[in-house]
């Protein structure tokens, strides 16, 4: 029996009923783009170590995660929103000014906790979607559109953004800005407040990539530019990750047979650079289909949030998706020299826990909004 | 649209919100489609449209061409013997790509190999010299030991290695170092050198463990001997190592080609030995057909030094000693002939019509001005008697009444001032003076030749000078009688034997070679000048020579010919020599520098030893000469090898040669 606008509430909150409203075409996608990332993983470590064995484990155990935090009440979700948004702060602050955070890559962007090491910066980004989504839904559309106290989600989204890009974490800072600033869009941002930012950042970027960046990251955006003027330095990245995805063709050279990833010469083979490593080994027909997969993951979830009564529901799902598209899209773009090198990985493809984390912690949520889409949260009254 | 002012109505609001939230939902959706779409785009152009060019692009990052060097051809003698041949040796190498820390890691590698530490700075050099992953030796001829000591500590040590090669190898040491050569390593100017010929430079050439050709059959023959370098198709990762091979795309190296030269290696290292700490050279020749059997010098230096690079101190004792043992003495220096050119006087002398029976009276002395002394008092003399007791008297006399035109066109006939095509470079012209030299070479402005200087002339002394081939050429062209006999080195390159210069009939009448013959046929006979010395103990087999002694300086009146004097002041001693005197068929020449004494008291007994080997190795020869059984000779001494050969038990009762005395003291030192 279908769940609707009308079945009784006390009905909507059984277990099988709720189980039975999990979206399985967002799980069967999700489990194709993670199996795909194990697979590949599994070519370029030549096996189960280094990469895929943990990649399996942590994709079974987070997909549990998921259908679990599915079924928890968006109420629940709700009361947690600014408590998570502001442990995550907390964690990123720890990074920055404790010992516990420690320096790899040249970004002091990981966490050590003893039992578990973290990239905060991916646990914010998901915070961050909750705490927006709880302002927006206490305030008005004329708050959302245009008001001073767009300065509260404004200083919410700032925040984590200048502690990340102090790390510096680039491509991490960019993505929670943009999350940010999709929400905001999404919330009904006035379009005269686009333009000026639109306008603000045109205006303020090139500066900032002359006097502001580190050498490194300027070097990044100038490569992007030009790649061919320093192919062995930093243009390398993207020359032999255009090189993978060419010879890869329209068929790729098989399962284990791509000489680009296979002999290293594909940079972060495992996480920023393994879109291309997939298209090498399974050409256009390959890497075309992930990018359909990935867009249907986005559309459905974008609907989902469409068909949720709350307006937490709604900004929380398609913030969350729309995190899940700029990661894909700017991926995307990096690797197939569209755009600068920052180091955003590929969802659910690129070997890494703290984003698979957080990814899948927020594919929990979008089928929560879903399961509980008729659950009206009450507007402007504390919850506590 | 402004409410700001109006109090909110809940639903109308949340519908306002809803319904802004799904239009930016939809304008969000679509970007995100069109942004999958610009991507699927980008994909098509670089994956299918592109495609082929990445492609090779890929395919040129994953196989890497690693140069084989190809195995160098051997130098073989005319019996199949190897004269230069390669020998597996154990390496250590590094490859540059693959180290992070050269220093560090050359002191690992100094640890276990000790002797690289004084070597550093020249490995460092080739290290960065070398191009991208290629493997440079850092040390070269390991022991069993040291090679598994490298073997085992190779985990330890990235980018060291220990592999095996081929290094060159000349199994007899110094015995055919001039003739042959040696390899060393490729330095800038043997490459500017190649380009100068116009020559295409190799790239197997720039590998660090190739070695060029650098002196006799291993430099003119380099090309030949060199071979052509194999491609190794290699797999390698974004680092360079190699990661497999393949053997479908790869191409094995070609060998370079055996040359096989004329030499004998028996006669030869018979002639190192029997010259000891002796400096000269000996050739052998077949004068039927030019072979050169033996064309040694010495003191010889050990070419295997080479091949993996002298030590300093070593090739400074090379080059400082004053036997120079550098020096090709048989091709390259040049010296005196002293009285081994007076059967070429002689032979001028009849060419323009002097009788041979003519008799001249040798009174000890030739008096043009001064007195030119002769070594003895010899009476009444014929031209046969004249070459047999190499009176002086009689060539200066002939020498004055000509001038010094027709002995040199008489010379050159013979075979002086000029090079032979041998296929080896180096050699020295030398030098036969006349009237046209005087001429573009005058003497303090004065162009013109002095009668005066004729009667040195005549006796092979003054200003003319000779290399060791080219007596030999001679002498072979004597013995042979009818052709104008030309050396021939190569034998054949790569199993194609090498054309033989056709021999042209030799411009002068038989009747006056037996002349000449005659007389050097007495030389060796008893009451010659070299009879004691030049009796083979070989039977009926014998042997005619001629004595020759080259002044070094002026001695005092009644000196002893350098006998006491200082090494450097003695005289140069010739010998030329064929044998059998009835059937010639092979010719010889030797030169002892500085000998002292006479030409037959250092020359001769070596000629006499080499001599003996080359009858012996002749198979005909040999079944005559067991047929007939080896007649002792009158006097037994002269087999006393050992004895006789010990520079320093020169028999000093030996019939002394030529006293020549010449107008001007010079320095009979090699030129060039």
């Amino acid at each position: 029996m279908t769940a609707s606008a009308l079945t009784r509430p006390g009905q909507r909150d059984r277990l099988s009923e709720k189980i039975t409203e999990i979206d399985w075409r967002l799980v069967i996608l999700l489990a194709v783009v993670g199996g795909t990332g194990a697979m590949m993983l599994y070519s370029v470590g030549g096996g189960w170590s280094p990469w895929a064995a943990d990649h399996v484990i942590r994709f079974s155990v987070m997909t549990v995660v998921m259908l679990g935090l599915a079924l928890i009440d968006l109420k629940w979700w709700f009361r947690a929103a600014y408590p998570l948004y502001g442990l995550f702060l907390l964690l990123v602050l720890m990074t920055e000014f404790t010992p516990l955070g420690y320096t790899a890559g040249g970004a002091r962007n990981w966490l050590n906790l003893g039992f578990i090491r973290l990239q905060p910066a991916e646990f914010i980004k998901f915070g961050l979607v909750l705490a927006l989504a709880r302002w927006y839904h206490a305030h008005s559309a004329q708050d959302a559109r245009l008001s001073w106290k767009l300065l509260i989600p404004a200083a919410m989204v700032g925040v984590p953004f200048l502690l990340v890009a102090k790390q510096p974490d680039l491509g991490s800072a960019m993505l929670i800005a943009l999350t940010g600033a999709a929400i905001m869009f999404l919330a009904g941002l006035s379009w005269r407040i686009i333009a000026v930012g639109v306008g603000a950042a045109v205006a303020i970027i090139p500066p900032f990539v002359m006097f502001v960046m580190h050498d490194y990251q300027r070097n990044r955006v100038l490569t992007f530019l030009n790649p061919e003027a320093d192919p062995a330095g930093t243009g390398y990245n993207i020359i032999q990750s255009k090189i993978a995805l060419g010879s890869g063709g329209l068929l790729g050279r098989g399962f284990g047979l791509g000489s680009q990833s296979q002999l290293e010469f594909l940079p972060e083979r495992h996480t920023d650079f393994i879109f291309s490593a997939l298209s090498e080994e399974f050409g256009f027909v390959g890497s075309f289909t992930i990018l359909l997969c990935y867009a249907a993951i986005v559309l459905i979830s974008l609907r989902i949030a469409s068909l949720s009564y709350s307006h937490f529901g709604r900004l929380a799902a398609a913030g969350i998706a729309s995190t899940f598209a700029l990661f894909i899209l700017i991926n995307g773009a990096m690797v197939m020299g569209l755009a600068p090198v920052v180091g955003v990985p590929m969802p659910l493809l690129s070997y890494g826990g703290s984003s698979m984390m957080t990814l899948m912690i927020g594919f929990g949520l979008i089928m929560a909004v879903r399961v509980h889409r008729y659950s009206e949260l009450p507007k402007g009254q504390a919850l506590f | 649209m402004s409410k700001k002012s109006e109090p909110s109505i809940f639903f109308s609001d949340a519908n306002e919100r809803q319904g802004s939230f799904l239009r930016r939902t939809l304008l969000f959706g679509g970007g995100t489609a069109l942004g999958v779409t610009v991507l699927s785009a980008r994909l098509g152009q670089i994956q299918v449209v592109q495609a082929a060019e990445y492609s090779t692009l890929a395919t040129e990052n994953q196989f890497n061409y690693r140069l084989v060097p190809p195995p160098r051809g051997r130098v073989l003698d005319r019996n199949g013997v190897v004269l230069a041949g390669n020998r597996p040796s154990f390496r250590v190498l590094v490859v540059r790509d693959e180290i992070d820390d050269l220093d560090q890691t050359l002191d690992y590698v100094g640890k276990i190999l000790p002797d690289t530490l004084e070597r550093r700075r020249a490995i460092i050099r080739d290290v960065n010299a070398a191009p991208r992953f290629s493997p440079v030796p850092v040390k070269s001829d390991l022991t069993w030991e040291e090679f598994s000591k490298v073997n085992l500590h190779a985990t330890e040590l990235p980018g060291v290695m220990a592999d095996m090669n081929e290094a060159r190898y000349y199994p007899h040491g110094g015995a055919f170092a001039h003739v042959v050569g040696y390899v060393a390593k490729v330095s800038a100017e043997d490459v500017d050198a190649m380009k100068d010929r116009g020559e295409d430079v190799p790239q197997v050439v720039f590998n660090p463990s190739y070695r060029i050709g650098r002196m006799g059959v291993e430099k003119a023959l380099d090309a030949q001997l060199r071979g052509e370098a194999g491609g190794n198709r290699v797999e390698v990762d974004a680092r360079g190592r190699v990661v497999a091979e393949d053997q479908a795309g790869s191409r094995p190296a070609v060998p370079g080609k055996d040359v096989v030269l004329t030499l004998d290696a028996d006669i030869q290292k018979r002639a190192l030995e029997v010259f000891g700490e002796e400096s000269g050279a000996c050739v052998v020749m077949d004068v039927r057909n030019g072979d050169i059997l033996c064309m040694s010098s010495a003191p010889a230096f050990d070419p295997n030094l080479f091949v993996s690079g002298v030590p300093s101190s070593i090739y400074r004792a090379w080059a400082d000693y004053e036997r120079r043992p550098l020096l090709d003495k048989a091709t390259t220096g040049t010296y005196a002939p002293g009285s081994t050119f007076k059967p070429v006087v002689g032979m001028a002398a009849m060419l323009r019509g002097a009788n041979p029976d003519r008799v001249i009276n040798c009174s000890g002395g030739y008096y043009l001005g001064r007195r030119f002394a002769c070594h003895a008092t010899h009476g009444a003399q014929t031209m046969r008697d004249a070459i047999k007791n190499s009176c002086n008297v009689y060539f200066m006399t002939l020498a004055v009444e000509m001038g010094p035109d027709p002995i040199a066109e008489t010379a050159r006939k013979f075979g002086f001032e000029q090079e032979f095509d041998i296929g080896i470079g180096g050699q020295s012209e030398g030098l036969v003076p006349d009237r046209a030299w005087r001429r573009r070479n005058p003497v303090g402005g004065d162009p013109n030749w002095y009668p005066g200087e004729n009667p040195s002339f005549g006796i092979g002394q003054g200003a003319v000078s000779v290399n060791a081939l080219q007596l030999a050429v001679y002498t072979a062209r004597l013995a042979n009688g009818r052709q104008n006999v030309l050396p021939r080195l190569i034998h054949s390159v790569g199993g194609v034997e090498q054309p033989r210069q056709a021999f042209q009939p030799l411009p002068f009448p038989e009747d006056r070679i037996q002349v000449l013959r005659d007389g050097m046929n007495a030389v060796t006979e008893a009451g010659g000048t070299a009879f004691r010395n030049s009796q083979l103990g070989l039977g009926a087999v014998r042997m005619a020579g001629k004595t020759g002694t080259a002044q070094v300086r002026n001695y005092g009146a009644g000196s002893r010919k350098g006998a006491g004097q200082p090494w450097a002041m003695k005289d140069h001693n010739l010998f030329i020599a064929y044998a059998p005197i009835d059937k010639p068929r092979y010719a010889m020449a030797v030169i002892i520098q500085h000998g002292g004494l006479g030409g037959g008291t250092a020359a001769a007994p070596r000629a006499r030893e080499v001599m003996r080997v080359t009858l012996l190795k002749d198979a005909e020869l040999r079944e005559r000469i067991e047929r007939n059984g080896f007649v002792e000779t009158e006097d037994p001494g002269a087999h006393d090898v050992p004895e006789s050969l010990a520079p320093a038990a020169a028999p000093p009762t030996a019939a002394p040669a030529a006293t020549p005395t010449g107008p001007r003291p010079y320095l009979s030192e090699p030129r060039g």
